[in-house]
């Protein structure tokens, strides 16, 4: 971490070789607070981007040991491939700048493919672009990792290979258009400040789509529905999983300020906390008293569905809120993870449930406990119904997860619908059965283990 | 005994010639009284359910002894006793319980024929243990069976094994020592049992620390009833949705109830008796022993219900009731049981902790 600081560090120096050089003039008062946004966006897109590693210790420990390698090698792959895409088509949907009359705009952007950035910051602007975009494709490759729940442990190597070139041009940057890149959402004063919609319910809604397309595991349920546990390979995989997503966190929602300016981002982050802690406490207080034991993944899930719920409130909302806000994330992802597992929906590692459950929850709230003068500050939206009466921005906030959710769904089956037609989504039993670690790549993520289980196999 | 069925299916047992015709009739006895599950009262069920089965185990040690004389070993050297622990001791074996059983022997102040008396016994247990698998009984899990040495011995072998589990009281020693207060001598001297049963409570008065340690090892069951008084049923595999009555509900009151009866010096192995006594001595009020005996008679008519299955020839059974199948006014019923379990045993685990202070 404080390696990567330092070398960011060095980075910038190297962008703005005059903070370095101009000594006798000095800088002047809106090139340092630029120079300090840029450090923070890039701080915050580092952070982000560990999230990753977060994301696999979560889907690897979630999983079992004969698909470990596969799980965990395929986000580092898909995250290097939406890089490319993004860079060439992702975020000029999202954002582009070519001059396309407004009714386009509405829907989505369009230019500066294969982006190309200006080097340096110009006079006026707050940061330069590149930091941005850095910041933006973090955000595009987590919601791609969360789909990937959805997949986990039966797709085929290829399907990660051909969806993570449509998603990062058709799917998430239309969504992050509406709402954040000027589109109709965002005229409307939809409150989204870190992605509960954008990044989370997106994620988790392709994951949806992926999962009842590919059919549950073989033996994740019996014939007479009831559901059998599949359980992870390594509770400490995930619990650090846990821990690496929630600092990542920081990054995600308090970088979301993308200035430095008076402090705001502080507040963010603060919020975040609360919820985050809100969230566990809830989820293994709700287990226990509902099955009778505490447990473990509900405790893990009731964390990141607090950092999921307060992603789009937690610059509109008081602390106070943003406890409550945790609180109910982590009891509605216990219920939500009974709820689709009723529904006879597999989610291995429960996407669905943490990001999509609690990503909507999330996004909704803001209707409820938004503050007039946050919004104010944030400069989106209102107030909710308990800080204004009115239920304004509460609508606001059911229409932009209905249509984001509707949008997202829809492409998402139509995209892997097509693909399941053309090349097929799921490997075939037998190789699901080997393990996809043999199967897709040829060897186990654990050789020691897996060769020692198939000897004693052999031998009974 | 008025049931003359009843009374010629004990002669019928006490005059079997062999395992085999002991088996049809084994079988026999488990359609009888699965027939008669609804018909019986509770206690009148396992009275007739273990008479028969007690009638069994006889027959087959008699037969066990018979084959020990035609292969030449002889008849027993030394009076001995056939000893039943776990639900058989209780009196509490349902269709499917398995062995879990021991043996006593006298001792012999000369070495060579004390090794000669060990070896006979062991021979005896080994015999009568697969009769006893031929029935259809199968081996306890736990391998506490009269064939294992640690569980067929001498009265001063068994004595000093007691010793050493009160003075090293490790998990499973505490464990044994439970075990053992649930003993039954079922064919032989039956004071032998009282003997192994003196020692243990003369063990008890110079052990009082020992209560702590037989406290948490019985209290690790937990009553399978949740906070909102919801019932915790099985969430995943095959038996999603049935709650286990085993470990769930009769054994979390065996164990509370044998706790306390231990505690008082009393002798009897059978929950209901427990229960009785401890009313009697005033540890229990009439209320409180009431209500305990209605819900553990529910416990064991619950019990019945669960899915038997034969598995190689063996009655078995996993202790799992299909809430399914229940009525809403049974499920209402065990509900209310359950709680009261959950109030004996907090109310147990309190008692004892205080004593312990």
């Amino acid at each position: 971490m404080v390696k990567k600081l330092m070398l960011s560090v060095v980075a910038l120096l190297m962008l703005f070789p005059a903070m370095a050089f101009a000594a006798d003039e000095g800088p002047s008062a809106s090139m340092l607070n630029m120079g300090l946004n840029s450090l923070w966006i890039i701080v915050a897109f580092v952070l982000v981007f560990l999230m990753q590693g977060g994301f696999i210790l979560l889907e690897t420990g979630s999983t079992r040991m004969k698909n470990a390698g596969h799980v965990a090698g395929k986000t580092i792959f898909t995250i290097g491939l939406c890089a490319l895409v993004y860079w060439a088509f992702g975020y000029g949907i999202f954002n582009g700048g070519a001059d396309i009359s407004d009714g386009v705009k509405k829907f989505i952007g369009w230019g500066d493919f294969f982006f190309s950035p200006d080097v340096t910051a110009a006079d006026g602007e707050s940061y330069p672009v590149t930091t941005f975009f850095l910041f933006q494709l973090a955000f595009a490759t987590i919601s791609l990792s969360i789909a990937w729940g959805g997949f986990a442990e039966r797709a085929k190597l290829s399907v990660y290979l051909v969806f993570t070139v449509l998603f990062t041009i058709f799917i998430y940057p239309v969504v992050a258009h509406w709402i954040w890149g000027g589109g109709w959402l965002a005229e409307d004063g939809a409150q989204d400040f870190a992605g509960s919609t954008v990044v989370h319910l997106t994620g988790a809604l392709a994951a949806m789509a992926a999962t009842i397309l590919l059919k549950p595991r073989i033996g994740k349920f019996n014939k007479d529905g009831s559901a059998n546990e599949i359980l992870g390979h390594n509770q400490v995989f995930s619990a650090l999983s846990v821990l690496l997503l929630w600092v990542g966190w920081f990054g995600f929602n308090a970088g979301s300020a993308l200035s430095v300016g008076d402090g705001f981002f502080g507040f963010v982050a603060f919020n975040t906390m609360l919820a985050a802690g809100a969230g566990t406490v809830a989820a293994l207080l709700i287990s226990w008293a509902v099955i009778g034991k505490a447990d473990i993944s509900t405790t893990l899930n009731g964390a990141l569905a607090g950092l999921v719920a307060i992603t789009a409130s937690c610059a509109f909302v008081d602390p106070w809120a943003a406890v409550v806000i945790g609180l109910i994330a982590g009891v509605l992802v216990f219920f939500s993870a009974k709820m689709f597992e009723k529904l006879r929906i597999d989610d291995p590692i429960f996407a669905l449930s943490v990001h999509g459950a609690a990503g909507v929850w999330g996004t909704l709230a803001n209707g409820l406990f938004a503050t007039e003068e946050l919004a104010a500050t944030a400069g989106v939206g209102q107030g909710g119904v308990f800080d204004t009466g009115s239920w304004h921005q509460f609508w606001v906030q059911l229409e932009s997860v209905v249509v984001c959710g509707a949008f997202v769904l829809v492409a998402s089956f139509i995209i892997l619908g097509i693909m399941k037609l053309v090349m097929g989504l799921r490997v075939t039993e037998e190789q699901e059965i080997v393990g996809l670690d043999l199967s897709e790549h040829g060897t186990y993520g654990y050789p020691e283990q897996m060769k020692k289980a198939q000897n004693n196999n052999l031998q009974a | 005994m008025s049931d003359p069925q009843r009374l010629q299916l004990l002669r019928s047992i006490n005059e079997a010639a062999d395992a085999e015709v002991l088996r049809s009739l084994r079988d026999h006895v488990n359609d009888r009284m699965a027939s008669k599950r609804s018909e019986l009262p509770i206690d009148q069920f396992y009275t007739e359910l273990n008479e028969a089965y007690d009638a069994m185990i006889r027959r087959a040690i008699s037969l066990a002894e018979a084959h020990m004389a035609r292969v030449g070993m002889g008849s027993p050297p030394v009076p001995y006793a056939y000893l039943l622990f776990g639900s058989g001791g209780r009196g509490e074996q349902t269709l499917s319980s398995d062995q879990d059983s021991g043996l006593v022997y006298e001792d012999e102040p000369n070495a060579e024929k004390a090794e000669a008396n060990r070896h006979y016994f062991a021979q005896l247990a080994e015999q009568v243990v697969l009769i006893l698998e031929r029935l259809g009984f199968p081996r306890c899990e736990g391998n506490v069976v009269s064939d294992n040495p640690s569980w067929g011995m001498s009265l001063s072998g068994w004595n000093k094994q007691l010793d050493g589990w009160f003075e090293h009281p490790a998990w499973e020693s505490v464990r044994y020592l439970l075990i053992v207060a649930d003993g039954r001598s079922v064919y032989g001297e039956a004071t032998l049992m009282e003997r192994i049963r003196d020692h243990f409570f003369a063990n008890m008065v110079k052990h009082p620390a020992i209560v702590g340690r037989m406290l948490e090892n019985t209290m690790r069951h937990k009553v399978l009833v949740g906070i909102f008084g919801q019932l915790l049923k099985e969430r995943y595999g095959e038996d999603t949705g049935s709650i286990d009555m085993k470990y769930g509900a009769y054994i979390p009151m065996v164990n509370a109830i044998r706790l306390l009866s231990i505690q008082q010096g009393h002798r009897s192995a059978s929950t209901l008796e427990r229960i009785k006594a401890l009313q009697e001595a005033g540890v229990l009020s009439e209320v409180d022993a009431q209500s305990y005996s209605q819900a553990f008679r529910l416990f064991l008519q619950l019990r019945l219900m669960t899915t038997e299955k034969l598995e190689h020839g063996m009655y078995a059974n996993n202790g799992k009731l299909a809430v399914r199948s229940l009525t809403r006014e049974m499920i209402e019923q065990l509900k209310k049981g359950l709680r009261i379990g959950k109030r004996l045993q907090r109310r147990v685990n309190k008692q004892a902790s205080v004593r312990l202070k």
